[in-house]
């Protein structure tokens, strides 16, 4: 799939814009602060109704502005429809072909996009929550139902540690509601990590010979779910709903005198290894890198198997930060599958080869130079 | 905006009730002094009597102007089978129906740690009192299908066990008359899961 055009009306620093683009790769070039990420951002939005920078919808809409726009047309191997986002004070409007989405697990999925952002690079290094994020974010986007029960789950778990801290201040002694609770939440916690485990193997399968390309065949991916108790992949969902019965049970006194809940899915975490060492801790940067940026090529095929088209793919302000052999290497697996967007202050970093064939747009103070 | 006092009282009054804002309110308050006056009286009349006459039921929970209310009153309905709600208008939708023949038990509410409503805090006491005074042989249990509800049903049925009655939960799926295109992915898995034998 890719995008045709795109326009924007008092969107951030973007007064009024409308973009024409190429199918294969679109630079955007400019200084710092002329509005390079915003429009990255609003390919994001367009696609999944929020900002990756900002929880605020206030923050997107122009400060003098009532509302912000951002419509674009899209196009499939056998469709070509128009997608819209409106942003106000009142709330926001997502309309797929010209239909308002109430739901907006109508709207999400229409447009697939990955991602791949300075902060990316910290998925291997960065604190689990970010890791956390990345799989519930690709699961959610091929399967919508794994959304609602990850917002089941949290409703859940905030009831379940509001009542832990209720029983850990002697403010109630009411094991029943407790052992309620846990029931409920391993309901969907089991699904939760079923469906993590599957798309585990489907990324593992993907990941591993991408990596190995990229690291010029001396490199072996690794990945592996650390879940916060002892379940594993060959166990079907009976199994893993066991072993959660059994955790529970055992940690309930310490639940208790913590006033929280100490075991599921919201804190479970992925390992990645790289010949047979975690790359967290003993990976050089180098590494580290390799191995995000090996997620994010996977994660693209995985959306082409799932959907059968492949995604769009924003690459913000992270080209120039790879070498010359990695980025000659994801521009070489992209090129002609996938329509990307990169964003940079300078095209000298950037492989000659691909600028070639690529459309340049000059962004300063919001717009276009020709 | 400046309102005499007896109108911004009025409007005030208005803003009070659920789903009026402050526009909807003024244009209430401003239809109020167009009509007669005999209506007005009428009207509050029926608002000071809604309040005054009508109370909980001591045995169900349910609203009633007499105590016990009608339907723990009515000897034609089955006393063994009991239908518990969360709100009282739950029950005029079940009513409405008219196929049930049981009583009912009114909660008032759902148990939920996170705004500090506990089992002590919904009318299940009562309810505990009630299996064992009336001879109560099953408990169908129609609290609201989202997080809370589930739990205020397992939490009750979690208590009723031990008593040897029978315990069962309404069933959640698709609406009837409607298109099996229009449902969204969660009440459909739903409907798989509660499939039944033809």
């Amino acid at each position: 799939m890719h995008i045709k055009d795109i326009a924007l009306t008092t969107y951030r620093n973007y007064d009024r814009l409308a973009l024409e683009f190429d199918d294969t790769i679109n630079v955007i070039i400019g200084e710092n602060a002329q509005g390079k990420t915003n429009l990255m951002e609003s390919i994001y939005l367009l696609a999944f109704t929020k900002s990756h920078r900002t929880p605020r919808d206030k923050e997107l809409i122009q400060w003098d502005a009532e509302y912000a726009k951002i419509k674009g047309t899209i196009i499939k191997r056998n469709s070509r429809f128009p997608m819209e986002i409106v942003l106000s004070k009142k709330g926001k409007k997502a309309k797929l072909n010209h239909i308002e989405q109430r739901r907006l697990s109508d709207y999400i999925g229409a447009l697939n996009v990955v991602m791949f952002a300075p902060e990316d690079l910290n998925l291997v290094k960065g604190n689990p929550q970010v890791r956390r994020r990345f799989i519930d974010m690709e699961i959610g986007q091929i399967q919508p139902r794994y959304i609602y029960h990850l917002g089941q789950y949290q409703k859940v778990l905030r009831q379940r540690n509001h009542l832990l801290k209720d029983l850990q201040r002697r403010r109630n002694e009411d094991a029943t509601m407790l052992h309620v609770l846990t029931e409920q939440l391993i309901e969907h916690a089991a699904i939760i990590v079923e469906r993590r485990f599957q798309f585990l193997n489907l990324l593992r399968e993907w990941a591993a010979p991408i990596h190995r390309g990229i690291s010029r065949e001396l490199e072996k991916l690794e990945i592996f779910y650390r879940p916060s108790l002892d379940v594993s992949e060959d166990m079907d969902l009976d199994a893993i709903k066991e072993s959660y019965i059994a955790k529970f049970h055992g940690i309930e006194t310490k639940e208790i005198e913590r006033g929280t809940t100490l075991a599921g899915p919201h804190r479970d975490d992925l390992v990645f290894y790289v010949n047979g060492r975690d790359v967290q801790t003993y990976g050089s940067q180098g590494q580290q890198r390799t191995t995000a940026l090996s997620l994010k090529l996977a994660e693209i095929e995985l959306i082409n198997k799932e959907t059968g088209e492949y995604p769009v793919l924003l690459l913000d302000d992270v080209l120039s930060e790879l070498d010359d052999y990695r980025q000659s290497h994801l521009l070489h697996t992209i090129r002609g599958k996938v329509q990307t967007f990169v964003s940079t202050t300078s095209i000298d970093g950037i492989e000659h080869e691909a600028l070639q064939e690529a459309e340049l747009f000059y962004i300063e103070e919001g717009i276009r130079k020709k | 905006m400046y309102y005499p006092e007896p109108i911004s009282k009025l409007i005030d009054s208005f803003t009070k009730l659920p789903g009026i804002g402050p526009k909807t309110a003024v244009r209430l308050a401003f239809y109020v002094l167009e009509m007669e006056e005999d209506d007005v009286l009428e009207f509050g009349k029926a608002l000071v009597n809604a309040k005054r006459e009508l109370t909980h039921c001591t045995n169900c929970g349910h609203i009633t102007d007499q105590d016990p209310c009608a339907i723990c009153q009515d000897e034609s309905r089955d006393s063994a089978l009991i239908c518990v709600v969360q709100d009282p208008k739950d029950v005029i939708a079940m009513e409405k129906m008219k196929e049930f023949s049981g009583k009912y038990h009114v909660l008032h509410g759902a148990i939920s740690p996170m705004d500090g409503i506990g089992p002590e805090d919904i009318n299940v006491e009562s309810l505990i009192k009630r299996l064992k005074d009336e001879g109560v042989e099953e408990l169908i249990i129609a609290t609201n299908p989202n997080v809370e509800g589930e739990a205020t049903a397992m939490y009750i049925s979690r208590l009723v066990k031990p008593a040897g009655i029978r315990t069962t939960r309404i069933a959640h799926g698709l609406p009837v008359g409607g298109d099996l295109e229009y449902a969204d992915e969660v009440t459909l898995s739903k409907a798989m899961e509660g499939r039944r034998e033809l």
